[in-house]
């Protein structure tokens, strides 16, 4: 009789141990996969995320990503820590991404710097809000509007706050169309949206495609070392799609080494979700403050815009300062619609690709900078 | 160092050298571009 209620008691162990904290994430897990399945808000990655969301908040099944010997401890420690995933993803990134009409017009980079303003105006408010140096500088990365950047800096810093700042990087990304629009049209007349733009795009000479991810990268490393693996990873993966002669290596990296890495990227982050750590008031402030940032990344860029209009006596669109995101290219699909919607004859989206691609590289740029300056000032990461 | 000096010099040196790096690229771009322009018998592809 014993055994039996020994052997009955170790069935219900796991109902037992289920705290209302794990039960919340188990919700949030589902709510997750609601999103990304019947609401198609990046799905690639709200999926995995969500499932890892149930999976680590089950209790007694050694599945979160804490849980030393599981499988996703395993894939955490080997990809998150070592933050190799998001380095893999960059190389998928620029395996595909075409900087040709970035090359073809180059004064557009310049919107790519603008368009991380928002990233330090948010550490500032990070800061008055009572977070530590660590954790500011994890919140306002989210304004890079790129999740492989947001986990790597995260993963430096504070890697307590990786769930939440992960979650709002990625899903404030498949936002962009809906948090850009207001934006715009509030800080632009009808008939600065209206602007044409001269049409069709100025191609390169292929040599100039190929020499400029190795000449980019090398300057930016030079400049920013900390970027390194992700600046290197990025241009890298450019360099194969351009020089042509690793069609193999460019369709593995952008295809199916950049699914295998989005399936435990996500799997990791989402098991990383546990209860006790994010469900707190602190998450919802990286929320807000994760869409604060990049609600100002469009304001200064269309604030630029709005300049560069002046100084080029209206050849520029000021829409374009707002594909200076790094969401890639889903900001530079907003500037078409927008400046289509105050003038049907315009076609702005080759230049927008282009100060999209921009952002690309601003957005690294910024990272890279944060984290010299905080290894220069001696600013140790959270334990 | 004070938070908000903190704050400030993250701000201009992140901005700054994230500005002046952009513009420089855009100077090797253009530089790239004059070395080696496009040719004849690329107009026809892509």
């Amino acid at each position: 009789m014993d055994v039996l209620i020994s052997a009955l008691s170790s069935l219900v162990q796991g109902f037992a141990s289920l705290t209302w904290q794990s039960a919340i994430m188990v919700l949030l897990g589902c709510l997750l996969l609601y999103l990304g399945i019947a609401r198609k808000f990046e799905p690639l990655l709200l999926v995995p995320i969500g499932f890892g969301v149930i999976l680590g908040n089950l209790p007694l099944a050694g599945l979160s990503a804490y849980d030393k010997g599981g499988i996703i401890n395993l894939l955490y420690n080997s990809g998150i820590l070592t933050e190799l995933f998001p380095c893999l993803l960059f190389l998928g990134l620029g395996a595909m991404i075409d900087f040709g009409p970035m090359l073809g017009n180059p004064r557009v980079l310049i919107f790519g710097a603008a368009g991380q303003f928002g990233i330090f105006l948010t550490l500032f408010l990070a800061l008055q809000l009572g977070f530590v140096r660590q954790e500011a500088v994890s919140i306002a990365i989210i304004g890079a509007c790129d999740g492989p950047t947001a986990i790597y800096v995260t993963t430096k810093y504070a890697r307590e706050l990786l769930p939440a700042v992960s979650i709002a990087a990625y899903s404030y990304m498949s936002l962009v169309p809906i948090i850009q629009p207001p934006i715009m049209r509030a800080l632009t007349t009808k008939k600065e949206r209206a602007i044409l733009m001269e049409l069709g795009e100025k191609k390169v000479s292929q040599r100039v495609k190929i020499l400029f991810p190795l000449v980019t990268g090398i300057v930016t490393i030079l400049i920013a070392p900390m970027g390194a693996p992700l600046m290197g990873m990025l241009m890298l993966g450019n360099f194969m799609r351009e020089s042509g002669v690793l069609e193999r290596l460019v369709n593995v990296s952008e295809s199916t080494l950049t699914n295998i890495v989005t399936l435990f990227l996500g799997l990791c982050i989402g098991a990383s979700m546990l209860g006790g750590n994010f469900l707190r008031w602190q998450t919802i402030l990286v929320f807000i403050l994760g869409l604060i940032a990049i609600a100002l990344d469009t304001v200064t860029g269309v604030l630029l815009g709005k300049l560069m209009r002046v100084i080029t006596k209206g050849k520029i669109n000021p829409l374009l300062g707002a594909a200076g995101t790094s969401a890639f290219p889903m900001s530079a699909r907003v500037v078409q619609k927008e400046g289509q919607k105050a003038n049907p004859r315009s076609f702005l989206l080759f230049h927008a690709v282009g100060a999209n691609a921009g952002g690309q590289i601003g957005s690294v740029m910024a990272a890279a900078v944060m984290l010299a300056i905080m290894s220069g000032m001696g600013i140790a990461p959270l334990p | 160092m004070k938070d908000w000096a903190f704050g400030l010099t993250m701000t201009i040196l992140g901005m700054g050298v994230t500005f002046i790096t952009l513009y420089l690229l855009t100077l090797l771009i253009r530089l790239l571009i004059k070395l080696f322009p496009r040719k004849e018998d690329e107009e026809g592809e892509g």
